[in-house]
């Protein structure tokens, strides 16, 4: 197998966003382009999915682009989950965007952009490739929330993105400068094996000690950030608000679960070892806190919302908190068999996560049409009863059962009123079929997310 | 010559002053420089330690990098400024207070 063959998902969203660009320039309509941004991020899917059937990317290939880039399982499940976000995204965006008179063939090149990202970033096996996956991911998403140029909510969310964003990924390389200076090298597997005693001394030289756990906890703020785990989660409802909607389904299913993907990556095989994976002197006790403080406090704040766009976002939270629980269950006290099991948990759950999510923002794209978008559960009132179909969708994804079924509109408040795209149900369609797919039978699917897991570290 | 926790102390103090910075003024266009007087101590901090490893070169090929990368970041943030400013005709974080439940 060359090389070639086997980076061609990354090399596929690469071409397909200089193709896009190009048809961009010559296009008139606009949202055709999201089916070609579709068909990019399916090609780039499949040709993960199609590496993994033949037995994944032998080692002497995978070893030509590693360390930086790592090849394994877990890369091509985490390909293939984003590229599935990414695809959903796209047709949500074909049908929103002209929808809403955004209709700039801009936002699906910066989806791409983002995406190639998020793709190097869960791949990344060292400190400098997921810095660079990591602002790649960041810059377009942060452009793609600032895309409502006349909208100053629009510019607002996207200004406190980029600030908290700019400022955890700073904090996160000075982590890595640190850990650089500790261990003298600044790959993954490198810095598991000095910090577990290699040739440049172990965590227990107690003149490291101190940089080791700086760094450590400089990294960990950075992911948490990304992530968006309280108490580092202010920016997460300002920016879902502002941003458009299909670029809020991106940043809640790509971002979050590139993240995720680093954020293993990074605790589970860098921060590996006996001493720095311990209840009594690492990192699982602060990230444990870390989930019971999301969990709580974004399910309390996300009831009293009255805002659609931040009760997800806060739900998206919270879904931050249970992947940080799964952090902890995926180190599994040191004991391999059940880490294996925690961490195939933790994969299965990102897939169910993206299908639902990407999904639950479809609904709400659907649900609103130019000039009479569902902003407020109030707008929902009587939507069962004026659009059953709609509300049917909206049922399914969001359970907001009282004001679509049960409640009549208030004299003189805004209603919403469901907009017609064959994007938007293409979409809806596509991930309620997967989830029904995943739910009624999960055997392939979580043995993927097993051996996927197998293949970490 | 002079010792590397020089270099490194320089780093950390440059460091604290851009984090200080950004999380006490309420300009955003001294926020977008504190970031990138963040990236600088960061690269500063990777070329002294790489000093402690004289044979490899991790520590400034990762320093360029950052440079290429902070140039690209600092592009990204001041278009959006510039958005926030034209519809706001401020630069003044705490006027960013229309988001709210």
């Amino acid at each position: 197998m060359s090389i070639w063959f086997a980076l061609s998902p990354l090399l596929i969203l690469t071409f397909g966003v200089l193709g896009l660009m190009l048809a961009d320039a010559f296009s008139k309509r606009h949202s055709d382009l999201a089916l070609g941004s579709f068909i990019t991020f399916f090609g780039a899917g499949l040709m993960a999915i199609g590496l993994w059937i033949m037995g994944g990317v032998p080692a002497e290939v995978a070893a030509k682009v590693a360390p930086w880039i790592i090849l394994d399982k877990f890369t091509l499940f985490f390909t293939a989950t984003l590229c599935l976000g990414g695809a959903i995204s796209s047709l949500l965006a074909g049908g929103y965007l002209p929808e809403h008179d955004l209709d700039r063939g801009e936002f699906y090149a910066l989806m791409l952009l983002s995406a190639i990202g998020a793709v190097l970033l869960a791949a990344a096996g060292e400190i400098l490739a997921l810095f660079i996956g990591l602002e790649t991911m960041s810059l377009g998403v942060y452009a793609m929330t600032a895309f409502r140029r006349t909208n100053p909510r629009s510019a607002e969310g996207a200004l406190k993105y980029f600030l908290l964003g700019s400022f955890a990924a700073a904090l996160m390389l000075y982590g890595g400068a640190l850990l650089y200076g500790a261990t003298g090298t600044t790959t993954l597997v490198g810095i598991r094996d000095a910090l577990t005693g290699g040739q440049f001394g172990s965590l227990r030289d107690p003149s490291r000690l101190p940089t080791v756990v700086l760094s450590m906890v400089f990294i960990l703020v950075g992911l948490a950030f990304k992530i968006s785990a309280v108490p580092f989660h202010m920016w997460t409802p300002d920016a879902y608000q502002g941003a458009p909607t299909p670029a809020t389904a991106f940043m809640s299913v790509v971002v979050k679960g590139a993240a995720l993907a680093t954020m293993m990556r990074v605790m589970l095989v860098a921060f590996g070892d006996k001493a720095s994976a311990s209840w009594s002197s690492g990192w699982p006790p602060v990230v444990a806190g870390l989930a019971i403080a999301t969990m709580v406090v974004a399910n309390l704040i996300a009831i009293r919302q009255e805002n659609v766009k931040r009760m997800l976002a806060y739900s998206s939270i919270a879904h931050a908190g249970y992947l940080l629980v799964g952090l902890v269950a995926a180190w599994g006290q040191g004991d391999p068999a059940v880490a294996a099991e925690g961490r195939a948990a933790l994969l299965f759950y990102i897939l169910q996560y993206t299908v639902t999510t990407a999904g639950a923002f479809g609904a709400l794209i659907l649900c609103g049409s130019r000039g009479r978008e569902a902003v407020t559960y109030e707008g929902l009132s009587g939507l069962g009863r004026r659009h059953p179909a709609a509300a049917l969708a909206a049922y399914y994804y969001l359970r907001v059962l009282v004001h679509l079924y049960m409640r009549e509109p208030a004299p003189g408040a805004p209603q919403a009123i469901p907009m017609r795209s064959g994007y938007v149900y293409a979409a809806l369609l596509i991930s309620a079929a997967l989830l029904l797919y995943f739910g009624i039978m999960p055997g392939r699917s979580l043995e993927m997310a097993v051996a996927a897991a197998k293949s970490l570290g | 010559m002079i010792p590397i926790p020089a270099f490194l102390v320089l780093a950390a103090v440059l460091f604290g002053i851009g984090a200080v910075g950004f999380l006490v003024r309420r300009n955003v266009l001294v926020a977008l420089m504190s970031i990138e007087l963040m990236l600088n101590a960061i690269n500063l901090t990777f070329v002294a330690f790489n000093r402690a490893y004289p044979h490899q070169h991790t520590g400034q090929i990762t320093s360029f990098f950052v440079i290429a990368i902070a140039a690209a970041e600092a592009a990204v943030g001041l278009a959006i400024v510039l958005s926030f400013f034209r519809l706001r005709k401020t630069v003044r974080s705490d006027s960013a207070d229309l988001l709210k439940n």
